[in-house]
């Protein structure tokens, strides 16, 4: 098995002087400043030789005391070995370029033109650095840097003025701040970038070809985002994603609320998994902290967490079966009644329904009542009992064989190449599952084994959802089993403050991997949260799925992901 | 069973237009049991409350604003203030009732609010209050705060003139400074049993 400290030996004897002040967390942490100029070399290297084959992502930081820029590369592997490399490359504040690494990795596309809107660091050979979640207007004022003043310039109270043209219509321009023209910084014209509209018509090549709009606000998935399809009779030819619509900028609103306010901004991200949420920035903060978790609040996590899972796989299987005409409103009907046995459960432990703020640093909020052990011993074989006629009612569906079958196969190879999470990753028969790639909690003590599918067909990841739900339930079971009497909170008070240090965190969520990476420079705020959302990478690899297929499968691919569009805009 | 229903869905706009019932029918009727931990609309202690704003400063959406209030804890401070909350933009989240030192603020399981203005769901602390104490009592603590306000500046008065009839000022001083003491020692075991 490799470890952090081997692949560290490893690529300081490769590139020797590229790799700067290297810190081996643990086994599975790496953390290493390298080079810019052998950036591309280094990720190649680790992909060739280490097995890093899972580019998870990447963050921006602006180091505005040092006059400086990051941008850190999470480098990880598809089940071979459990490190993770953050790898940061540095770059001079004014005028910031580094090598793109979409040469290397197709899924940094998206990661990387975040990057680049929101900071302004630009990314050399890169083929289309386009706005992503950033409406057009807003191009050009770098959002995410610490010296951002708000727009239009929040400081000196100005706001867009409306203006009436010729035909009807208004228009809102942002005339320049006093503050700007007396110090002579008008700002240019805004940088001008072909929008999404133009992009995608000068792909149509032909009058036998024309667009279709699925969204923004598309029965398919429980948020809006744009999918636009280029059709071609009945085949499609290309698929455009626009997102962005529900962008909440909350890694910025963090930074600017306490450590323990943040919490409830980590539900709003998404209110179906908002318990991962919370783990996970909880999780990420406690490994800064040093704190310990008391094992009977590492239990009651584990059983909410898992409570939550189950209930998020409900609600998303039976959203999208409602799309698949013929296997009809049933499913829907069913699932949505049994998940409120679940949240009913889960609601007696959090007080809340769906946006729980129960996870707390070093702990929880809340006990387990004291029926709760009973009220699981009649739910848990209820939803069990219902789970396994799920599965049987749809193997014997014939309309949804025939919608669901062998529609948007995608091969193992492909999906890992993508870089797509989670259920859809493991109904491709990739075993890549957080709980067991990068143990957190009491799960290594608890038996379970990870649902994978064999084809990789819509039919195999919500057979793998429901498969999961009852994998759940038998966690849970073993949790009650289990769980002893005690502490649920850190003995010493948990300080306002967080002392200066870095941590990514990892959970699996519902959707797949998340994770987070926050920084701390000391202070009662973070200096930086950075989501490493699963449905932001699964939502990247639609337009590839999508070409070729049937319109008609359209709705059954893209549904089949369970999407969660606030998530990915955040 | 049917016609009762068929009454009340006569009664119920009647009693709406005449008594002036702000409110929705429940439907269902009967409405679901909550959970001991739900996080509802808040309950106040007034009584207990220490007015130190935790509640307001931890609050992520700035909701809580602390606000002066008659039938409160009062002989600690005059001007103590208590929360008022607006939930036009409370998200439930509970980091108000983990923060406050005395445990004083909880959420119930009251879930329903309505209303017809902006103002009619800024709950202040009379409307949040599950226990204060009532006009008898604040009078009574009225009384007590101006008895002792009375005997303080009788002791004043005592001390002065003691001061101004012994010649020696270092020796008047010597013996103001245990009289004061002891005032201030009455008035806070006064405090403390009431």
């Amino acid at each position: 098995m490799t470890t952090a400290s081997e692949v560290l030996s490893s690529l300081q004897s490769a590139f020797p002087g590229a790799i700067k002040d290297p810190r081996v967390e643990s086994d599975a942490r790496l953390w290493a400043t390298v080079d810019p100029k052998r950036i591309y070399d280094v990720c190649k290297y680790l992909t060739d030789k280490l097995n890093f084959d899972h580019y998870s992502g990447s963050a921006g930081v602006d180091w505005i005391a040092n006059n400086e820029m990051e941008v850190v590369e999470i480098m990880a592997s598809h089940g071979a070995h459990p490190v993770v490399a953050m790898l940061k490359v540095r770059t001079p504040r004014d005028n910031p370029s580094i090598k793109s690494l979409t040469g290397l990795y197709w899924n940094a596309d998206w990661y990387e033109r975040e990057i680049w809107e929101m900071f302004g660091i630009n990314f050399e050979n890169h083929s289309g650095l386009y706005p992503l979640l950033l409406s057009d207007e807003l191009m050009g004022v770098w959002p995410w840097r610490k010296d951002f003043k708000g727009y239009p310039d929040l400081t000196t109270g100005q706001r867009a003025v409306a203006l009436p043209t010729a035909n009807g219509y208004t228009e809102f321009r942002i005339p320049p701040t006093p503050a700007e023209i007396e110090a002579g910084t008008v700002p240019k014209e805004r940088p001008k970038y072909p929008s999404f509209r133009e992009r995608e018509e000068a792909e149509i090549k032909s009058d036998s070809e024309m667009i279709m709009h699925l969204g923004p606000q598309h029965a398919m998935v429980p948020g809006p985002f744009l999918l636009d399809i280029l059709v071609e009779g009945e085949r499609v030819r290309k698929g455009f994603l626009d997102v962005g619509y529900i962008h909440k900028g909350i890694e910025k609103i963090m930074e600017n609320r306490t450590w323990l306010q943040g919490i409830t901004y980590t539900d709003r991200m998404c209110y179906v998994a908002s318990l991962s949420n919370n783990e996970c920035y909880c999780g990420a903060v406690e490994k800064i902290l040093g704190l310990e978790v008391p094992e009977r609040a590492q239990y009651i996590r584990v059983i909410v967490e898992e409570l939550s899972r189950i209930q998020s796989h409900l609600i998303g299987t039976g959203e999208f079966l409602t799309l698949i005409a013929g296997v009809g409103y049933a499913p829907w009907q069913y699932m949505i009644i049994d998940r409120e046995h679940v949240i009913s459960l889960i609601e007696s432990v959090t007080g809340a329904r769906l946006t729980h703020s129960f996870v707390r640093f070093g702990g929880v909020r809340n006990d387990l009542p004291d029926d709760f052990a009973e009220k699981c011993k009649i739910t848990l074989p209820y939803i069990k009992s219902r789970i396994n006629e799920f599965i049987e009612l749809f193997a014997q569906d014939p309309i949804y064989d025939l919608r669901m079958k062998d529609v948007g196969v995608l091969p193992a190879e492909t999906a890992k190449e993508v870089g797509i999470a989670g259920p859809a990753l493991r109904a491709s028969g990739v075993s890549y599952d957080m709980r067991v790639e990068d143990p957190i909690l009491v799960y290594p003590d608890l038996d379970f084994k990870v649902i994978t599918g064999t084809k990789g067909d819509c039919a195999d990841r919500i057979d793998v959802r429901l498969r999961e739900i009852l994998e759940s339930i038998y966690i849970i079971e073993q949790c009650l089993d289990r769980i002893p009497s005690g502490p649920i909170k850190p003995e010493a008070k948990v300080p306002k403050k967080v002392p200066a240090g870095e941590a990514y965190y990892r959970v699996e969520d519902p959707r797949g991997e998340m994770g987070m990476y926050v920084i701390s420079d000391g202070g009662d705020k973070p200096y930086r949260v950075k989501v490493r959302g699963p449905f932001y990478a699964t939502l990247q690899t639609l337009p590839p799925l999508l070409e070729g297929v049937y319109v008609a499968d359209v709705v059954a691919i893209a549904g089949s992901m369970d999407g969660c569009p606030s998530e990915a805009d955040r | 069973m049917l016609k009762k229903k068929m009454i009340k869905n006569f009664t119920w706009p009647l009693k709406v237009a005449t008594h002036g019932v702000e409110s929705t029918r429940l439907y269902p009727e009967v409405m679901m049991e909550l959970p001991a931990a739900e996080r509802g609309i808040h309950e106040l202690d007034a009584t207990t409350c220490i007015g130190c704003g935790s509640c307001a400063r931890v609050c992520p959406n700035s909701c809580i604003e602390m606000v002066p209030y008659k039938y409160g804890n009062p002989l600690k401070n005059k001007k103590m203030q208590f929360p008022q909350i607006d939930y036009g933009r409370c998200m439930f989240c509970g980091l108000c009732v983990d923060e406050c030192p005395v445990e004083c603020l909880k959420m119930g399981k009251n879930v329903v609010m309505t209303g017809w203005e902006r103002e009619d769901i800024v709950k202040g602390p009379g409307d949040i209050a599950a226990r204060k104490h009532s006009a008898k009592e604040v009078a009574e603590f009225e009384a007590e705060a101006k008895r002792i306000a009375a005997e303080k500046a009788a002791a004043k008065k005592a001390a002065a003139k003691e001061g101004a009839a012994k010649k020696a000022p270092a020796k008047a001083a010597g013996e103001k400074a245990p009289k004061k003491a002891e005032g201030a020692n009455d008035k806070s075991k006064n405090g403390g049993a009431s």
